[in-house]
C-alpha cells in the first residue's frame, strides 16, 4: 500500500493535504502579519499577509528591550527537565502497566485517568496553598513537579498502549537468552517503542513550554519568568502590545517545530519494527 | 527506593529554601496591574528609589486586574503571605476588606490611618484617600480610569464639523455626517461612533445621563428604572435609526477602528489616550461625553482612584521599608512623572495647579470630565451588578431583549447574584457553633482518604517485602512496582491534597466573608447545583461541545495521518505545517480566530460572501458564537490526534497490508480491519483523555466568545462555573460544581475503559 500509489491518487491526496495545510497555516500567517505591523493593532480590514508598512521592529524590541533571552533560558531549563522526566518515568511505568500483573495495577491505571478529570481552573487555589506551604514559591522545582504531574498520566497511558502492540515473544526470547528483565526492556522493547517515545517527548515538551497559569502563581520575579509568562506580561487590562506578543508567539513556536522535525526521524521508524517481526 | 527518593526531594527543597534565605536586603514585593506604557515609568522610578535606598530591593510583578485580585486573596487570606504592596483600582478594596486573616477579624489589607500621620494624608485630595467602612485602605497615586469622548479632528474637518457634539442630539446628528461609505462599495467603512458594547462599564454614562443610580441608599441595586430603559433605547436609536454605530463592536474592534481612522469618535478610558495621540491616523480631540437634554445631566462615567494598599501581615523592618516605598510612589515626584508621560490625573492637592497639569489641554479636558463623573462603588456587590448587566446589555445589542426586558433582567439578576454571594454568611450576632459537625465531617473525609491510601500502600508493601519464595508472580510484581512508583509519587503527590481540599470545601459554606471561618454544611451546595435549571442546559451544551470537538479531532487527525503515512514527496514539510496549530500559543491564535469571525472585517464572512453565501453575525448570536468556538478548538486540536495516530500507525508492518491486499481487500476494508484494530490500543487512551480535556477546556471558549458572549449563552460547565461562582467568590458552590463535573467524567471514562478493554493486558 505504501509503495504503489497511482498518479491520479497522488493528485487527490495532494489536493486534500494542501487544503488542510492551508487551513492550518492561514491563522498562523495572520499572527505573523500582526507581528510585522507597526503599532499595536490586533485587527485590520486589510487581508494582506505582509502589511504595506511591514517592519521587524517588534522582533528587534523583543530581543533587545525585554529580558527575552533570560526567559528563554528559564523555559529551556524547565522544559528539558520535564521532558526527560516525562519520557523516562512514563516509559518505565507504561511498561509495568502493559506487561506485568501487580496488585493495584487496574486501580493505578484508572486513577491516572481520574487525575485528569478535575477541572484545573478549580484546583488552582488548593494548588497554590500547597505550593506555598511546601515553600516552592519562586522555585523552578515547584514548576517542574507540577508540569511533570500534568504530562505523566497521558504519557504513561500512551506508552502502555504502544507496548501493548509489541509482541511479548520478543522479551521472552531475550529472557531465554539470559537477559535480565530490565535489560530486555531497555535493549529490546524500548528501541521498538521509539514512535511512542517521540510523542511522549513532544507532549511533555508542549505541556511545559506553553504553560503560564501555574507559572503565574509560582513565579514572583520577572527574571524567573518562562517565555509564556513573559509574553503574558505584554498584555494589559485594556491595552496589549499585540505586535510584541505576536512576535513572541512566533519565536516561541520555532523550537517546537524544530523539535518535531528532529524527532520525526524516529516517528517513521516502522522499518525497525518490520525488521524484527517474524 | 522510595525512601531515598523522598530524602533526595527533601534535601533539594531544603537547599532551595536556604538559597532564598540568604538575602541581606529587605525585599518589598509590589503587585500591580499597570498598562504597558505605565510600567516603563514605574521601572524608572524603581531604579531611582533603589539608588536612594540601597538596603531595600523593590520587586515588582505585573498581573491582570482579576489575577491580582484572586492572586492576592489566595496569598494573603489562604496562606497568610503575599506581596507587601498591592496596586489597583479602588474597587478592589471592597473585595480585600471583606476577606479576613486567619484567626483574626483583621482584613487582608491594613488600615493606613494607623501607619501614617494625618499631615501626610492632608496632602491628598479627598478622592485619593480611599475610605471604606471607616478606614483608609488605599492611597491613590492618581484619579481617573474614566471614560470620555475622544474624536478625530481630521475626520470632523472632512465632514465640515468644527467642534465636538455637546448634547446627545448633536451626537446623533454629527454621527450621521461622520458615518460614510468612503469607497462606495455599499459597506460603511467609517463609523460615526464606536465603543466597547460588550462591557457595562461603557453603558454607565448613558445610564447616569438619564438620571440612573446603580444603588439606592441601602445599597440595593436599582437597575430597572426609567433611566435604564432610556439608556438602552438610546443605544438602539444609534444603531437602528441613525445607524452611526456598527452592529457588533468589542474593545479591540472599537480601539482598532478609531486608531486607524475608521471611526470618528470613540468612548474610551484615559488608559487609551496616549496611544491615540501617537497614532498618525488620528488628530486627537478630547471632550466630555455629551449631555442629555431631557434631564439636563451630563453622561457621567465612573471615576475611580488607583493606588496602593499594604498587606496587613507585614511587620517590623519590612513594614518600615514598605511604608517608605508607598510614600515614594505616591510622592509629588512620582506623580508628576506619570502625569507627564502617561497623562494621569494626580491625586496630590499640590499638583492640581502645577504647570504640568494646567498647561496640558488633554489633562485639562480630562479633569472637566472627572468633574461630572461618579465615584465607582467600592462594595463587592458591584461585581454582581457587573455580572448582571453584562448579559442584559449583550442581549439588547443582539436584539434578543427589548429595552424594558433588559432593564428588568439586570435588576432581577443583580439581586439574585448578591444573595448568592452572601449565601452562607452568618447574620450579625450569630455564633459560630458548628464545630462538632465540622470536625466529624473533616474526620470522616480524612479517614476515608487515609483508608484508600492505606489499601493502596498495603498492596504495594505486600508486593515489595513479603515475597513468597519463588513465586514468579510476586517477583514480577516487584519489578513492575519499582518501575511504576516514581511516576506515581509525582502524580499523586501533586493531586491528593488539592482533591481532598476541594472535597471538603464542597461540603462547606465558604464564601468571601468566611474564608477562614467556614462551616461544614453537608450536601446543600450540591443540591443547589442540581436544583438550577441552567445546570442541565449548560451540561447539554458541554456534551455537544465535547462530542463535536473530539469527533473532528479524531477523524481529521487519523485521516491526515493515514494520508501522510505513505510515500509522499514533501510529506515532512506537510507534517510540520499541519503541526502549526498545536505549536503556536493558543492564546494568540484563538484571538486571531475571533478576529476572523468578526462580522464586518473578518476573513470568514469575506469567504462566505465570495462563495455567494450570506454573511453571518457570528459572535453576536449564541448558536453561531458557540460554533465559532468549536471551529477554533477543532483547528487547535486535530494536530495532536494526527501526531498520535502517526505514531500508532508505525506499529503496523507493511506485511500485514500486503497480506490483506493479497486477499483482495479494498482500501476501506484494509482501514477497517487492519488499521483500526492496530491503532486502537494507542488511540483509545488518547481519545478518552482528549474527551476529558475538551470537556474541561475553558480557555478557547472563553477567548473566542469573550467570556461566554453573547449574554452568557455560550458557556460550557467550566466557563459557567468560573463566571457564576468563582468570580463571585462562592467557593463552596464552585467546589461542589467541580466535584459534579469530576463525577460525570469518572462515570463516563470508566464506562469507556471497560467497554474498550484498554486496561487489559495483552500478554
Amino acid at each position: 500500500m505504501r509503495h504503489k500509489t497511482k498518479p491520479f491518487h497522488y493528485i487527490i491526496i495532494y489536493a486534500i493535504v494542501l487544503f488542510f495545510v492551508a487551513i492550518s497555516v492561514y491563522p498562523v500567517l495572520r499572527v505573523i502579519t500582526i507581528s510585522l505591523r507597526p503599532g499595536d493593532n490586533l485587527l485590520t480590514r486589510s487581508l494582506r499577509i505582509i502589511p504595506e508598512d511591514a517592519t521587524f521592529e517588534n522582533y528587534i524590541k523583543l530581543f533587545t528591550n525585554e529580558p527575552f533571552l533570560l526567559w528563554v533560558r528559564n523555559s529551556v531549563l524547565v522544559t528539558i527537565t520535564v521532558t526527560i522526566i516525562g519520557v523516562v518515568l512514563a516509559s518505565m511505568a507504561g511498561y509495568a502497566f502493559s506487561r506485568h500483573k501487580f496488585p493495584g495495577r487496574k486501580l493505578g491505571l484508572h486513577s491516572l485517568l481520574i487525575t485528569q478529570m478535575f477541572p484545573a481552573t478549580m484546583l488552582l487555589l488548593p494548588l497554590y496553598i500547597m505550593i506555598s506551604k511546601l515553600g516552592l514559591i519562586n522555585s523552578f522545582l515547584g514548576l517542574i513537579i507540577m508540569y511533570s504531574a500534568t504530562a505523566l498520566p497521558f504519557c504513561i497511558w500512551l506508552m502502555k498502549g504502544y507496548y501493548d502492540t509489541i509482541p511479548p515473544s520478543l522479551e521472552e526470547a531475550a529472557n531465554v537468552d539470559g537477559a535480565s528483565k530490565f535489560t530486555a526492556f531497555y535493549k529490546v522493547i524500548l528501541p521498538l517503542a521509539a514512535p511512542a517515545l517521540v510523542i511522549a517527548a513532544l507532549f511533555s515538551f508542549m505541556t511545559a513550554w506553553n504553560e503560564y497559569i501555574i507559572a503565574a502563581q509560582v513565579l514572583w520575579y520577572e527574571d524567573m519568568f518562562t517565555i509564556p509568562l513573559g509574553l503574558k506580561s505584554f498584555q494589559g487590562n485594556m491595552t496589549t502590545e499585540w505586535g510584541l506578543y505576536a512576535a513572541g508567539a512566533i519565536v516561541i513556536s520555532i523550537p517546537v517545530v524544530a523539535l518535531f522535525l528532529f524527532l520525526s526521524k524516529w516517528l517513521v521508524s516502522g522499518l525497525t519494527l518490520g525488521s524484527v517481526k517474524e | 527506593m522510595k525512601k531515598i527518593t523522598v530524602v533526595i526531594m527533601l534535601l533539594l527543597l531544603l537547599s532551595l529554601s536556604i538559597l532564598r534565605a540568604e538575602q541581606e536586603k529587605t525585599e518589598v514585593h509590589l503587585w500591580h496591574q499597570m498598562e504597558p506604557s505605565n510600567r516603563k515609568v514605574l521601572q524608572k522610578l524603581i531604579k531611582e528609589f533603589e539608588a536612594r535606598n540601597p538596603h531595600i530591593k523593590l520587586v515588582v510583578l505585573h498581573k491582570g486586574t482579576e489575577d491580582i485580585r484572586t492572586g492576592y486573596q489566595a496569598a494573603a487570606a489562604f496562606t497568610g503571605g503575599g506581596p507587601e504592596l498591592v496596586y489597583g483600582p479602588m474597587d478592589q478594596v471592597g473585595s480585600f476588606e471583606v476577606m479576613k486573616l486567619e484567626d483574626s477579624e483583621k482584613s487582608i489589607i491594613a488600615p493606613l490611618e494607623d501607619l501614617y500621620s494625618p499631615e501626610f494624608f492632608a496632602k491628598f485630595q479627598t478622592a485619593g484617600k480611599v475610605w471604606y467602612k471607616g478606614h483608609i485602605y488605599q492611597l491613590a497615586d492618581r484619579l481617573g480610569n474614566h471614560l470620555a469622548l475622544v474624536y478625530n479632528k481630521k475626520l470632523f474637518r472632512e465632514a465640515g464639523l468644527e467642534r465636538p457634539p455637546e448634547t446627545i442630539q448633536e451626537l446623533l446628528e454629527f454621527g450621521q455626517k461622520l458615518t460614510k461609505d468612503r469607497d462606495g462599495d455599499g459597506n460603511i467603512d467609517q463609523w460615526g461612533l464606536v465603543w466597547n458594547y460588550t462591557e457595562p462599564f461603557w453603558y454607565i454614562p448613558f445610564f447616569t445621563g438619564y438620571g440612573g443610580n446603580v444603588f439606592d441608599e441601602e445599597q440595593n441595586p436599582t437597575l430597572n428604572t426609567e433611566a435604564a430603559v432610556k439608556a438602552y433605547e438610546l443605544i438602539g436609536l444609534m444603531r437602528d435609526e441613525y445607524k452611526i454605530i456598527p452592529q457588533e463592536c468589542d474593545y479591540n474592534i472599537a480601539d482598532n477602528s478609531f486608531n486607524q481612522g475608521n471611526a470618528a469618535m470613540i468612548i474610551n478610558g484615559d488608559w487609551s489616550w496616549t496611544k491615540y495621540i501617537e497614532s498618525p491616523q488620528v488628530e486627537f480631540g478630547l471632550t466630555r461625553i455629551p449631555k442629555v437634554e431631557e434631564t439636563g445631566l451630563w453622561c457621567s462615567p465612573f471615576v475611580s482612584a488607583k493606588g496602593y494598599s499594604i498587606n496587613s501581615s507585614v511587620k517590623g523592618k519590612v513594614l518600615e521599608a514598605t511604608k517608605k516605598v508607598l510614600r515614594f510612589l505616591t510622592s509629588e515626584e512620582a506623580q508628576r512623572r506619570f502625569t507627564k508621560e502617561v497623562k494621569s490625573t494626580p491625586s496630590l492637592k499640590s499638583l492640581a495647579d502645577d504647570p504640568v497639569v494646567k498647561n496640558d489641554p488633554v489633562l485639562k479636558m480630562s479633569a472637566r470630565q472627572i468633574e461630572v463623573g461618579r465615584l465607582m462603588p467600592i462594595t463587592p456587590e458591584m461585581r454582581a451588578v457587573w455580572d448582571a448587566m453584562r448579559p442584559a446589555l449583550q442581549s439588547y445589542i443582539a436584539g434578543s431583549m427589548s429595552a424594558k426586558e433588559a432593564a428588568n433582567f439586570q435588576q432581577k439578576q443583580a439581586k439574585k447574584k448578591i444573595a448568592e454571594m452572601y449565601a452562607g454568611t452568618k447574620k450579625e450576632g450569630e455564633k459560630k457553633d458548628h464545630t462538632t459537625v465540622e470536625t466529624i465531617f473533616v474526620i470522616i473525609g480524612i479517614a476515608l482518604g487515609l483508608f484508600v491510601t492505606y489499601l493502596f500502600i498495603k498492596k504495594l508493601i505486600l508486593a515489595l517485602f513479603f515475597r513468597k519464595k519463588d513465586s514468579f508472580e510476586i517477583r514480577n510484581s516487584r519489578f513492575a512496582v519499582i518501575m511504576a512508583t516514581p511516576a506515581a509519587i509525582i502524580i499523586f503527590g501533586v493531586v491528593v491534597y488539592p482533591f481532598f481540599y476541594n472535597l471538603i470545601i464542597s461540603l462547606s459554606n465558604m464564601n468571601m466573608t468566611n474564608v477562614n471561618s467556614w462551616d461544614i454544611v453537608g450536601l446543600s451546595q450540591y443540591i443547589r447545583v442540581f436544583s438550577e435549571k441552567i445546570f442541565y442546559s449548560v451540561l447539554f451544551k458541554t456534551i455537544v461541545w465535547t462530542v463535536v470537538n473530539v469527533f473532528f479531532h479524531v477523524t481529521i487527525g487519523v485521516f491526515l495521518a493515514v494520508l501522510l503515512n505513505r510515500h509522499l514527496p514533501g510529506k515532512t514539510l506537510f507534517r510540520v505545517l499541519l503541526l502549526l496549530p498545536w505549536a503556536v500559543p493558543a492564546y494568540i491564535t484563538a484571538l486571531t480566530w475571533r478576529g476572523m469571525f468578526m462580522a464586518e472585517t473578518g476573513a470568514i464572512n469575506l469567504i462566505l460572501t465570495n462563495l455567494g453565501l450570506p454573511a453571518l453575525q457570528w459572535l453576536s448570536q449564541p448558536v453561531t458564537a458557540f460554533i465559532a468556538a468549536m471551529i477554533t478548538n477543532i483547528w487547535l486540536g486535530f494536530p495532536f490526534m494526527m501526531v498520535i495516530a502517526l505514531g500508532a500507525l508505525q506499529s503496523i508492518s507493511d506485511d500485514i497490508y500486503e497480506a490483506a491486499e493479497m486477499d483482495g481487500a479494498s482500501a476501506w476494508q484494509k482501514f477497517r480491519h487492519v488499521t483500526i484494530p492496530h491503532i486502537k490500543p494507542v488511540m483509545v487512551p488518547a481519545i478518552t483523555l482528549g474527551t476529558v480535556w475538551t470537556f474541561n477546556k475553558i480557555t478557547i471558549i472563553w477567548l473566542v466568545t469573550n467570556g461566554g458572549q453573547p449574554a452568557d449563552k455560550s458557556h460550557i460547565l467550566v466557563s459557567y462555573v468560573y463566571r457564576a461562582a468563582f468570580n463571585l467568590y462562592r467557593y463552596g458552590y464552585a467546589a461542589a460544581f467541580s466535584m459534579i463535573i469530576f463525577i460525570i467524567l469518572v462515570i463516563f471514562s470508566v464506562t469507556v475503559m471497560r467497554k474498550s478493554g484498554a486496561t487489559q493486558k495483552v500478554t
